[in-house]
């Protein structure tokens, strides 16, 4: 077993107004040659003279990654003769850097870890010489700009994980507002030693590997070389000391030079610049400096207003949207609706326009009254799109837009029950229709009461005064077939059956008429085991619109056993903060035919219906008298008490801090099944057992699939010793392809790589492990990630983020 | 100034020592560039209108010391067309005053000699005796200032530059303390061991040119304000005692010339005369000053001098095929032998592996000598030694081969070693040629060394050599 080492040499430019030792201006992509002066072009008799900003930026980074700040900074002179270094040395550091033996904790993968940082050290960048045919041209605008690097020591281990690091690394410089960490623009570069070492025998022949201009380079050329030193390795060869080039057309490292002849560069203390000691003075400058960095203020944002990881990454991002964030939310709007907006709409205005959201027209106090105004229903959600663009392309207040369009909606409830009065008053006939327990004349009273006001009445409101009114709780069940709807043949089988049946044996035979009153809805007349996409398509679209229309008091979906699982938890997914309660029920038995038994199928119905009313929002499964998670949920076995909820410390109904952006207006019914089969045509559930064989996962991935969950067995492990069963084989050509692994475990309990070598190995080779999270929840969660995410990328970093749900 | 007043307002005056110094010049060669129109062009534009402290008195300027607009060869072939775009701060500051440059001054190729013979350009001779050298590497500012060319010459001062040619020609030579007057424009040898110094035939003209150049500069981060030294504090107490002048008891161990040594004896016996209490103090390191000294110069050097490779500006040797190749022609053909024997050097003792050998060893002994130096300043206000353990030699000279040049840097060395302020003053003549004196003082005392050496003007005034300026213009008032 290979041990692999990673350390990264980070170079970030800082952005000072002018040079590190002159006056020149310290700008980019201006005409060659024109930020130049005597001193950074190494003119005889000029000196350095040090930029004070430069070296604060310096120790601010030091300091940002825990560094021990040196007492004094010593400037050496790097020797080496090369024509785009004007004084033929660098002015450098070397034995006494501005700071060393820090460290940046890194989450990648559910695996925490300290990455050490050797030391920060402060140096002048040299110019750009370029080969035109047979001329070489020289531009040294860039020489003498502030070039900061950043040693880390080798505590990385693989490519993703590098790259997770310098990806925040990136962030920090850009909080800390030193660096704009642009790798292909070069204000951030970066080179990396690798080597690789059988387990336990520590670091082995170090192998420098260069041109790694962005961040994607970073990740494949790392992966790269682990393995072609790896292979050598195995092959009982050994690695040869080098330095590599990244060939990025070849997807491939290729010697550049060998170690042997390494230059010397003779450095020794710069006679031109005194030490710098950073006195009382100067280091409380930096720790003003030193603001909240993104992992900090994520941790906060999720613990302060309840937002997800993925919407803390999102806000965190940049430290501008966080700012604006938490500048929106200090005015009052609900910091999750906030989170949903930044993320989503506000978001593709921005790219639209090509803005940051600091110089968009959208300020945090034009943000927050808008959504001010949708949470007090003044207008209504796609008004409030129209508001945002109108914002965009006006740069006009929201109050201002919405009267300009008159797009306020009559929200008042006491004026709104003076219309239903009226209207009400008009139509003796339909009142008495909906008294009398019908529900179907409810939505022909709305519709003349949207005429008469032009459409201008809240409608949601509209649905509440008038159960208000006629006091009744509406009840909307679904019906998805199963045992529970169906009938029993002469044989004894089990058919689908119709829910109308039970449905109005239960108006018959229950007190709620009056009170509760039921709308009843069939998706299709099934077998729990016979459902498609068509039918989870039809089931979401139509919880979607209800919870848009703000219509019902709760929903029931009368569901099969069989399947429960997966549609329970599907749901969850799609509607973690749904706003009404949503039960689920099913039964192992379809209705009893006798007049005077009620039955499993009529109780379980029955009383999910009865729930609605003293249920919060959220989803719910209701078997046997009790109340389930829709997560986690097992199907153990037919009979009393045959679904449990694995894993869960306390019941999980719903997540408020959950992204999801799903709503009608983006998915018509159509899409949304197209997303579903896309979803289960690449994905793959495998119980991992002894025999199963790396080749054959390699065909599933040659038939499309994308993504594995993989039923480990207890903790995490699989075998990946070497042999055909090993599955090491498969997990490399699928890293190579961009294939996804999901680990859940075969046993009742978490998943966990931190404990096994096999384990660990998983997650080197890029498995994510699912936690708490069953395989029915995590592959509706991958469905549902599908339904949610534009890309790919975004899928794996949803599902990553579900990892974090252990806490359910 | 005593002597000198300015010509600036009278042109005919001008123009008659302008024709007379080129004449003069013809014959002891000080000059690499002599351009005084360009010089008053110069100040003219410079001026604020302000009536300066030296209005109208020309200067020299050792060719490696950046005048705008004038050349900056560092008597090297690579920089032979080179002209400056700016002017070091210490030229700044005297055109600001009123002074103007009258041209460029031969040298040592890149400061490195002692006897101006490295200069890829010429020789310069020495006015008392047209065979004998003027010393180095600054030479062509000491044989402008000792033929009454001008009044006084900027000179760099690495291991001795301004002093022992100061001494040669018979003029004072101040080497201030390290960082007192700045170095920007000052063309690099050895950053830590230089600074830029004064010839002047007057010790008043060589007090006010000093006053004038010295203080912090934004543009040389060594710089140093001169209360960073000790003055303040010890003024006090000491100002109307007898003051003490030590000598190194190890100058016996030291090969120096005859005539030296007896004309040493003598200055003392004038100095203990004149009021001053003479004590023997110990400077044990000082046998190790001149390999230090070498080590440490050669090193810089090593990088100072990299930056020369035909790239930006200089030699650029048009037969490379590559810009690699380029710089590795360009600085094969346009440095000197003595030049590439000491990057040589330099590169040598910085290798990673014998750094702790040489360069820091070195820098260990630099640190024990500034320990002797001021715990010997502790019981004396002055050190007094040789500038030079020979008397001016001639041209091509087989004893004076140039690692016997090095050798004798041993007392001049010391000063930029310790950064310790020194003079070099005239003292005796012997057989027709002058022979100087040193004395050295704590950090930013120049004013007790200067003061010493007023005193000392009065027993032996500055002789005048025999090649001298037949009227020198403005002298006398």
């Amino acid at each position: 077993m290979f041990q692999s080492f990673i350390g990264l040499e980070i170079h970030i430019q800082l952005l000072t107004e002018t040079k590190v030792f002159c006056g020149c201006k310290a700008s980019f992509g201006d005409e060659p040659n024109t930020n130049i002066c005597p001193v950074c072009m190494g003119y005889p008799g000029v000196l350095p003279a040090l930029n004070e900003e430069a070296i604060r930026m310096a120790y601010v980074v030091a300091m940002a990654l825990n560094c021990e700040p040196n007492e004094y900074a010593i400037f050496e002179r790097k020797n080496y003769f090369y024509p785009d270094l004007p004084k033929n040395y660098q002015i450098s550091q070397f034995r006494s850097p501005v700071g060393r033996n820090g460290y940046l904790d890194l989450e990648y993968r559910q695996q925490k870890k300290r990455v050490r940082i050797r030391e920060v050290h402060l140096e002048e960048d040299a110019g750009k010489m370029i080969h035109a045919g047979d001329i070489s041209l020289l531009d040294f605008n860039r020489a003498g700009t502030p070039l900061l690097e950043i040693v880390t020591m080798p505590d990385l281990e693989v490519g993703e994980e590098a790259e997770a690091f310098l990806q925040n690394f990136r962030r920090i410089v850009r909080y800390l507002g030193v660096c704009d960490g642009n790798m292909e623009e070069g204000s951030l570069r970066c080179d990396a030693n690798v080597s690789v070492n059988l387990r336990g025998k520590g670091l082995g022949s170090k192998v420098e590997i260069k041109n790694l201009n962005s961040f994607k380079f970073v990740r494949k050329a790392l992966n790269f070389e682990i393995e072609r030193q790896t292979e050598i390795l195995e092959r009982g060869g050994s690695v040869t000391q080098e330095t590599r080039l990244w060939n990025e057309n070849r997807d491939l490292t290729e010697s550049m030079r060998v170690k042997e002849s390494e230059s010397d560069y003779r450095y020794f203390p710069d006679p031109d610049l005194p030490p710098f000691r950073p006195d009382e003075n100067f280091l409380k400058e930096v720790k003003e400096r030193l603001v909240e960095l993104p992992e900090e203020r994520k941790k906060r944002l999720m613990e302060k207003y309840g937002l997800s990881k993925l919407q803390a990454d999102f806000i965190c991002e940049e430290k501008e949207t966080a700012d604006f964030f938490e500048e929106t939310v200090n005015m009052g709007a609900d910091p999750r609706v906030a989170a949903i907006w930044l993320a989503s709409d506000v978001q593709k205005m921005l790219n639209k326009y090509q803005l940051s959201i600091s110089d968009s027209p959208l300020k945090a106090k034009r943000f927050a009254r808008l959504l001010e105004l949708l949470s007090a229903r003044k207008i209504h959600g796609k008004i409030a799109k129209q508001v945002l663009q109108s914002i965009f392309e006006e740069n006009r207040s929201p109050d201002e837009i919405i009267e300009k369009n008159g797009w306020e909606q009559i929200t008042d409830r006491s004026e709104i029950r003076k219309i239903l009065k009226e209207v009400a008053d008009k139509n003796p006939e339909i009142v008495k229709q909906i008294r009398s327990g019908e529900t179907k004349p409810v939505q022909y009273l709305i519709g003349l009461i949207m005429k008469e006001t032009a459409g201008r009445v809240e409608p949601g409101i509209l649905q509440e005064v008038i159960r208000e009114e006629f006091a009744f709780t509406l009840v909307r069940v679904i019906s998805m077939g199963g045992a529970i709807t169906g009938e029993v043949s002469e044989d004894g089988t089990i058919l689908p059956g119709d829910p109308a049946k039970l449905i109005s044996r239960i108006k018959e035979k229950t007190s709620f008429n009056g009170k509760i009153k039921i709308e009843e809805f069939s998706v299709n007349r099934i077998l729990s085991e016979e459902i498609n996409p068509e039918d989870w398509a039809v089931l979401i679209s139509t919880i979607a619109n209800h919870i848009q229309k703000g219509d019902t008091n709760g929903i029931v979906i009368a569901h099969g056993t069989d399947t429960l699982s997966y549609t329970a938890s599907l749901i969850f997914w799609l509607f973690p903060s749904p706003g009404i309660p949503i039960v689920f029920t099913a039964s192992y038995q379809p209705p009893a035919t006798k007049e005077d038994i009620r039955g499993e199928a009529f109780e379980n119905l029955s009383g999910a219906i009865s729930k609605i009313a003293t249920l919060g929002e959220g989803i719910y499964v209701y078997l046997d008298g009790k109340i389930l998670s829709p997560l986690n949920l097992k199907f153990e076995r037919i009979g009393t008490n045959g679904f449990t909820n694995w894993n869960l410390e306390k019941p999980v109904f719903s997540a408020k801090g959950m992204t999801s952006y799903l709503s009608t207006e983006n998915f018509s019914r159509d899409t949304l099944l197209g997303k579903i089969r896309e979803a289960q045509e690449r994905s793959f559930i495998i119980k991992v057992y002894p025999g199963l064989k790396g080749d054959t996962l390699i065909r599933l991935m040659d038939a499309g699939i994308r993504h594995f969950i993989l039923e480990v067995y207890d903790t995490g492990t699989a075998n990946l010793r070497e042999s055909p069963f090993s599955l090491r084989k498969a997990f490399n050509v699928g890293k190579e392809r961009g294939i996804n692994f999901y680990c859940t475990s075969q046993q009742r309990q978490n998943i966990d790589f931190s404990r096994y070598i096999t384990s660990h190995e998983l997650w080197k080779e890029g498995a994510i492990p699912m936690g708490a999270l069953t395989t029915e929840s995590v592959y509706t969660r991958l469905i549902a990630s599908y339904i949610l995410s534009q890309s790919e990328e975004e899928i794996v970093k949803i599902m990553e983020d579900t990892g974090a749900y252990t806490g359910f | 100034m005593t002597n000198w007043k300015g010509i600036t307002s009278n042109d005919t005056e001008y123009e008659r020592w302008k024709r007379e110094v080129s004449e003069l010049d013809e014959e002891i060669k000080s000059f690499i560039q002599f351009d005084p129109d360009l010089g008053r062009k110069l100040t003219d534009s410079g001026r604020t209108g302000r009536e300066g402290m030296l209005e109208g008195i020309p200067f020299a300027v050792k060719d490696n010391i950046a005048v705008k607009s004038f050349k900056l060869t560092c008597g090297s072939e690579i920089l032979k067309e080179f002209t400056s775009t700016y002017n070091a701060t210490a030229v700044e500051k005297l055109i600001a005053e009123g002074a103007f440059v009258a041209g460029k001054t031969n040298l040592d190729e890149f400061g490195m000699g002692s006897s101006t013979e490295n200069s890829a350009f010429f020789n310069t001779r020495n006015p008392w005796n047209l065979a004998v050298v003027p010393g180095g590497s600054s030479g062509g500012s000491a044989a402008s200032v000792a033929a009454g060319m001008v009044p006084f010459a900027l000179g760099s001062d690495t291991g001795g530059s301004v002093r022992q040619p100061a001494s040669f020609c018979g003029v004072y030579g101040l080497k201030p303390t390290y960082g007192s007057v700045s170095r920007y424009g000052l063309v690099a040898y050895a950053s830590s061991l230089e600074v830029i110094g004064i010839l002047a035939r007057e010790i008043d003209t060589l007090e006010r040119v000093f006053e004038t150049i010295k203080g912090e500069d934004v543009m040389d981060q060594s710089s140093l304000s001169p209360d960073s030294g000790e003055s303040g504090k010890e003024k006090s107490g000491k100002e109307n005692r007898k003051k003490t002048i030590g000598i190194p008891e190890e100058l016996e161990n030291v090969d120096i010339d005859s005539e030296i040594r007896k004309s040493m004896e003598e200055s003392l016996v004038n100095f203990r005369k004149s009021g001053f209490d003479i004590r023997k103090i110990r400077i044990p390191t000082l046998e190790y000053v001149v390999s230090a000294y070498y080590v440490i110069a050669t090193a810089e050097a090593s990088a100072n001098l990299a930056r020369f490779d035909g790239i930006r500006y200089g030699y650029r040797d048009f037969s490379a095929e590559n810009p690699e190749e380029l710089m590795l022609l360009s600085r094969e053909k346009g440095f000197g032998e003595e030049v590439k024997l000491r990057i040589l050097l330099g590169t040598y003792v910085l290798r990673s592996g014998f750094q702790e050998q040489y360069y820091i060893r070195a820098q260990k002994i630099r640190t024990a000598i500034r320990n002797d130096f001021s715990r010997a300043f502790k019981d004396v206000d002055l050190i007094m030694m040789p500038v030079y353990p020979r008397l001016p030699f001639e041209f091509e000279n087989s004893e004076m081969d140039p690692f016997s040049q090095k050798l004798a840097d041993i007392f001049t060395c010391t000063a930029n070693l310790t950064g310790l302020p020194a003079l070099s003053f005239p003292i005796s003549l012997s057989s027709g040629l002058p022979i100087g004196m040193q004395l050295m003082a704590p950090p930013f005392e120049e004013r007790r060394i200067l003061e010493a050496a007023r005193l000392y003007g009065n027993i032996f005034p500055v002789p005048i050599p025999s090649r001298h300026l037949g009227s020198p213009i403005g002298k006398g008032e």
